[in-house]
């Protein structure tokens, strides 16, 4: 493909940007993500981090299930407007150049949505006075790229499939694997679009090259560069393949919850009195930082979630304590249980005063039982946010249940009395 | 350049048979397509413009054949269908300039003049801002012919539709392909018979996917020539005319009524001698094939 086709087919991406971001449609899930972002951030005391997460999580359980749709509009747009004729008749209309420059400017324009409702939510940060924190939305942002491409080359892809044989099998392998291998929808719904990006982008390549691959076989194209184009769609599927099995058989986040050995560390009982369970968990920039790297001082070790703002509160109190007792040895670990490792660092960067540390799990939202997170089953987690007091000797003294500041406050000056 | 077809046969699944066995020679110049509805003339457009595959024999359009060098058909034809529609969110420019990147016209100044000489062509230089989802029929009938001029195509096939552009319109647009029909072929399919004798250099005419006729309009005038006539007739000898004669219309005049008819001698008192027009010819070729549903 030379470099003035590459360009011709940039302005047909650039004309189905047009077409999709003048449609009700696109408008109608802009405002209404938008609405919902605004909501999300406005509860007081939600930071720039909180903001970020709280859209990003609209954006991959809504806009993402939106965009399936979206995209199998805009795939099946000639069909509805009987235009089909009129752009197989034409030189490129009948090549996979179009499909995938169709797909670049439906992708842009679900982007384009997922920028609206951070802008929002920004706004809307900015107007109760929060500091601004660019690079929160940023990380959002960028979290969202391979998930909406994904979910944008499911619909695209899937209408053109869903009439060949081709997809039918698939569907159906599906639909048999799904009740026979019971462990398979936990693997797919502990991927997190930060840590797993290449899955979804592969993944999402190769449906758009299937999509392509069918939609000239459909017109009968002439034969030349079909079998390449079949053969890149072949190497992509594989490559996700591998991917997704490196992650889910091999990777660092195998679940750990099955784990056997962490079952029966699991059955220790950590309460007051007794040495706390050890740990070494990764900060927001990926290093490892152990409760051994505070031996010798006391030790606030906070339990919280971005599921629940409340629970996000927790950090904002423990960031207080860690001001107020600065400079008297006192450590504050903040662990966020989360199923991404990538929130993290936005919510680390407000807090500099406190070592945040990423624990895998998962939380179903307030008063939820909630947490499958390794260490919070160590630690006999019963909700969050928890506070664990911990003294010189690395003993539990205490433990605080609820974002409580005076509660924190109460036991942390008994904590540091006893001394 | 031209277009030759030999033998050239689709049944679509099913069973259906679109044309049974076609040999045509399509030159240079107007081309028109006539035959009733169900007839095949939308099977062959489809197939020479690359749209469908043929189930046997061989079409070349140019030289290129329509199996193998589609792409290369694709780069030299225009082509508007009966029915289409356009994308109601661009503007008549932005539709235009969409299916001339289709077309591979990259060089956006070449794309630019291409859109609004056809534009112009068509008569909608006016509302070239304006949203296609706002337009009427006729205009996007002629918006239909705007994209199919884009790049200059040395093989234009229109398949007329039977309805959305008013008189006016269409004798501009008869002009039109006059006009264009210099160096390049132009297939019309059209319903409208008579436009066609001035217009077209050759015509064809299909019937259940068989050729009836391929020649001049004047060749298809010729045998009826001194065998077509006029009757005057009461409303209540209307029946007993038809059965004795080869009737090709009734008209209604001012002093009652008037039957066309063809036949080598006139018996009739009240009949004379009139010139044969292309309706006339057009319903002697199709009743002689027993096909008009007129009688």
């Amino acid at each position: 493909m030379s470099w003035t086709e590459t360009r011709a087919a940039l302005r047909v991406a650039w004309r189905e940007y047009q077409l999709s971001y003048r449609g009700a449609t696109f408008w109608g899930i802009a405002a209404a993500g938008s609405l919902l972002a605004i909501w999300r951030a406005s509860p007081a005391g939600t930071s720039a981090a909180m903001a970020a997460y709280q859209t990003l999580q609209i954006t991959l359980f809504g806009i993402a299930v939106l965009a399936i749709l979206v995209g199998a509009a805009a795939a099946a747009r000639d069909r509805r407007e009987v235009a089909s004729e009129l752009v197989l008749a034409k030189p490129m209309g009948s090549t996979a150049h179009l499909v995938v420059a169709r797909f670049a400017g439906v992708w842009l324009s679900l982007l384009t949505i997922v920028a609206i409702m951070l802008a929002a939510a920004m706004v809307r940060q900015a107007v109760g006075g929060t500091p601004w924190r660019l690079g929160a939305y940023g990380n959002a942002f960028a979290r969202s790229l391979a998930p909406i491409a994904l979910a944008t080359a499911m619909g695209f892809s899937l209408t053109s499939l869903l009439v060949s044989p081709l997809a039918a099998g698939v569907a159906a392998v599906y639909w048999v694997c799904v009740p026979l291998a019971r462990g398979y929808m936990p693997w797919v719904s502990d991927m997190t679009p930060a840590q797993h990006w290449p899955v979804p982008a592969l993944l999402g390549a190769a449906l758009v090259a299937l999509a392509a691959t069918s939609y000239g076989k459909a017109l009968h194209t002439p034969g030349r560069g079909r079998v390449g184009l079949g053969g890149t769609t072949g190497v992509l599927f594989a490559a996700a393949a591998l991917v997704i099995l490196r992650f889910v058989l091999g990777g660092e986040d195998a679940l750990v919850t099955r784990d056997p050995v962490l079952s029966a560390i699991a059955a220790q009982r950590s309460r007051e009195g007794e040495r706390a369970p050890g740990f070494w968990l990764p900060d927001g920039a990926g290093r490892l930082v152990g409760l051994s790297d505070f031996a010798g001082r006391p030790v606030v070790l906070a339990f919280w979630g971005p599921g629940s703002p409340e629970s996000a509160r927790a950090t904002d109190i423990l960031s207080e304590a860690a001001r107020k007792y600065r400079g008297r040895g006192i450590a504050c670990v903040a662990v966020c249980v989360d199923r991404d490792s990538a929130t993290v660092g936005p919510f680390g960067r407000e807090h500099p005063s406190l070592v945040m540390l990423w624990d895998r799990g998962q939380h179903y939202g307030d008063g939820e039982r909630w947490s499958d997170s390794p260490l919070g089953l160590v630690y006999e987690l019963k909700e969050v946010p928890t506070f664990f007091l911990l003294d010189r000797n690395g003993t539990v003294v205490n433990r605080v249940e609820g974002a409580s500041a005076y509660a924190l406050e109460t036991a942390l000056s008994d904590l540091m009395r006893a001394r | 350049m031209e277009i030759e077809i030999r033998g050239l046969r689709k049944v679509y699944p099913g069973g259906v048979v679109g044309l049974e066995g076609l040999d045509l020679r399509i030159p240079a110049g107007l081309f028109g397509l006539l035959g009733p509805n169900g007839s095949g003339k939308t099977t062959l457009m489809r197939i020479l413009a690359t749209l469908l595959e043929p189930t046997a024999g061989e079409a070349r359009v140019a030289g290129y054949e329509v199996h193998r060098d589609k792409a290369a058909i694709r780069e030299i034809l225009g082509y508007m269908p009966q029915e289409f529609g356009f994308y109601p969110n661009l503007t008549a420019y932005e539709t235009l300039d969409y299916f001339a990147l289709l077309s591979r016209i990259t060089d956006k100044g070449e794309r630019n003049r291409r859109i609004e000489r056809a534009l112009q062509e068509v008569n909608l230089v006016e509302v070239a801002g304006r949203r296609v989802g706002t337009f009427s029929g006729g205009m996007k009938q002629r918006l239909g012919i705007a994209q199919a001029l884009l790049n200059h195509p040395k093989v234009l096939i229109v398949d007329e539709p039977t309805s959305g552009l008013d008189p006016e319109e269409r004798i501009r647009l008869r002009n039109l392909w006059v006009e264009l029909a210099g160096n390049r072929i132009i297939i019309l399919s059209t319903h409208i018979v008579a436009d066609l004798a001035a217009s077209a250099e050759q015509l064809a005419i299909l019937h259940q996917g068989r050729l009836l006729f391929a020649g001049r309009p004047i060749e298809l005038l010729a045998p009826l020539r001194s065998k077509t006539w006029i009757i005057d007739v009461e409303e209540e000898e209307l029946s007993r005319v038809r059965q004795e004669y080869f009737v090709t219309g009734v008209f209604r005049s001012a002093t009652g009524m008037q039957v066309r008819v063809v036949a080598d001698e006139m018996a009739h008192p009240r009949g004379y001698a009139a010139e044969p027009t292309m309706d006339d010819a057009y319903v002697h070729t199709m009743k002689q094939a027993g096909a008009s549903e007129l009688d």
